[in-house]
């Protein structure tokens, strides 16, 4: 399979995961959405030497992983390449922040290690916790949740859009990918002079896909809101889930885990 | 068999000025009547499919859906009527799954989520695939697809269904099977093609457009039996007509 065969064959899968019968599938979608806005400002917004801190927000997805019963290697995999930009987003840190904070021996772990890590830190917990979202709630649904949260319809509706159009684009790429490479015998990847007008060619093709397919909408009555699949009102246990966490995260920002047990350890409570 | 579903008279529409695409184009439709629309490539087949759901609206003439002019105002009306199965399956299948497809235009039209439900079970189960329903659109094959595409009009319950060039992605199989469900179908019809065998099977009356006229009409046992119109209209005649005559 193509690599862009391989994406999108990702992309059905982890819509299929979000789709499976599970009980954390099944709580409402705005619970899980508020639960991981809410995780996603409290993990940002821990200081960038509060390594102590920050690390305490790990039991989040480590324990919602669990429970959803995902796979994190799978995670990984997927998410590898948003991973690798966060590594290199940090990468500058220790060459502009030299302030040293701790000294083991003759190694001086400067600010700027501390930072980088941390931001790192940051990015991977926001990642996943964002993905938990993904692969626990069918893209409809979390628009439905937008939409009980008033973001726009305008705003809504081009999100899902542009979901439903990414794969088609995908799948427009990997034709013209093979159309050329058939006639490019023992050439690897696509030669720079034809890149642009593949890249024309396919963002025609693609403008015209999708007008027709706005067509075939407009032809089963849409009239530029998608109706929600989701089938329950909120209820009272679906709230359970975003509070108890809710609770347990405000508690781990106040009393980081891992200072709370060095203290247990060390018994210095100053 | 009196009601008339479509209503042309004198249709004329160009994309650009002074190129007409479709000229003087008059026809009609019966209310349970299937009518195949024959013609070359680039004759105005699927143009004239997409006025008659006001995707294009006529330049001049006038074009009425069940005594109903197609006019912008009426579009919404219009199209509660008319089912319309693209010829790119594609196109038509846009959700996650066959189930959302499916159930997309009763959800848009407003109906309950047991009227829903129900739509969508009756769709699948007339086109023979209740199997397919949680299935992911990107994996069904092209008869899949084409299926689908129809299950997703069905829902809808229209009066007439227009189809474009359904045969183009099916195997002879699929064909078939598309072939005994349009059949079985109470809806008026209204079916472009350039496949004839697929036209000889399914319609009882037939249309050749040519250079965006209508040159012709009549019963499929005489139009498509008549192998130097057909010819002079750049088609040939259906291979199991062809076999048929050199049985005898």
């Amino acid at each position: 399979m193509s690599r862009i065969g391989q994406a999108i064959s990702e992309i059905q899968t982890l819509e299929s995961v979000s789709r499976e019968d599970r009980w954390m599938n099944r709580i409402h979608p705005l619970s899980k959405l508020c639960l991981t806005v809410f995780y996603i400002v409290l993990t940002v917004s821990f200081s960038k030497y509060d390594l102590a801190g920050l690390f305490s927000m790990i039991l989040y997805p480590a324990i919602a992983f669990m429970t959803a019963d995902l796979s994190v290697r799978d995670a990984f995999r997927r998410l590898r390449a948003v991973l690798a930009l966060v590594a290199v987003m940090g990468i500058a840190n220790p060459f502009f922040d030299r302030t040293a904070i701790l000294s083991f021996g003759a190694f001086t772990v400067t600010g700027g290690i501390v930072s980088m890590i941390s931001l790192f830190m940051k990015a991977v917990f926001t990642v996943f916790a964002a993905y938990l979202l993904i692969a626990t709630t069918p893209m409809d649904d979390i628009c439905y949740a937008l939409r009980l949260l008033f973001v726009p319809r305008i705003l809504v509706t081009l999100l899902l859009l542009v979901y439903r159009y990414l794969t088609m684009l995908m799948k427009e790429a990997g034709r013209v990918t093979d159309a050329y490479l058939l006639r490019a015998p023992g050439q690897k990847g696509i030669h720079f002079r034809a890149w642009g007008p593949l890249a024309g060619q396919m963002l025609l093709r693609s403008a015209d896909f999708a007008g027709v397919l706005y067509e075939s909408m407009l032809l089963r009555g849409f009239t530029g809101e998608f109706r929600p699949t989701f089938r329950h009102s909120l209820k009272a246990s679906d709230l359970l889930w975003p509070l108890g966490w809710a609770s347990v995260l405000i508690l781990l920002k106040l009393f980081p885990l891992v200072s709370v047990l060095g203290r247990l350890v060390t018994g210095n409570w100053n | 068999m009196n009601d008339l579903m479509i209503e042309s008279r004198d249709l004329r529409f160009a994309y650009e000025k002074g190129t007409d695409v479709l000229t003087d184009v008059s026809f009609s439709l019966a209310e349970g009547e299937k009518v195949g629309l024959i013609g070359r490539n680039g004759a105005g087949k699927s143009t004239l499919l997409k006025l008659l759901v006001g995707l294009e609206l006529p330049n001049t003439g006038t074009l009425r859906i069940r005594g109903i002019p197609v006019e912008r105002k009426t579009l919404s009306e219009i199209r509660r009527m008319i089912g319309y199965v693209f010829q790119d399956s594609d196109s038509q299948l846009f959700m996650t799954t066959v189930e959302e497809d499916v159930a997309f235009a009763p959800r848009n039209y407003g109906f309950s989520e047991e009227e829903v439900e129900k739509r969508v079970t009756d769709a699948l189960e007339k086109v023979r695939i209740p199997h397919l329903r949680k299935k992911s659109v990107y994996k069904l094959s092209g008869g899949e697809k084409k299926l689908a595409s129809l299950a997703t009009i069905l829902s809808m319950t229209p009066d007439i269904i227009l189809l474009d060039e359904p045969t183009v992605t099916l195997d002879p199989g699929n064909r078939s099977n598309l072939i005994r469900l349009l059949n079985g179908l109470d809806c008026s019809l209204f079916i472009a093609s350039h496949d004839l065998d697929f036209i000889w099977d399914t319609c009882s009356r037939v249309l050749i457009l040519s250079e965006g006229r209508i040159v012709c009409e009549g019963p499929s046992e005489e139009i498509l039996r008549n192998g130097d119109l057909l010819r002079k209209n750049g088609l040939e005649l259906p291979l199991s007509l062809i076999q048929r005559d050199r049985c005898k």
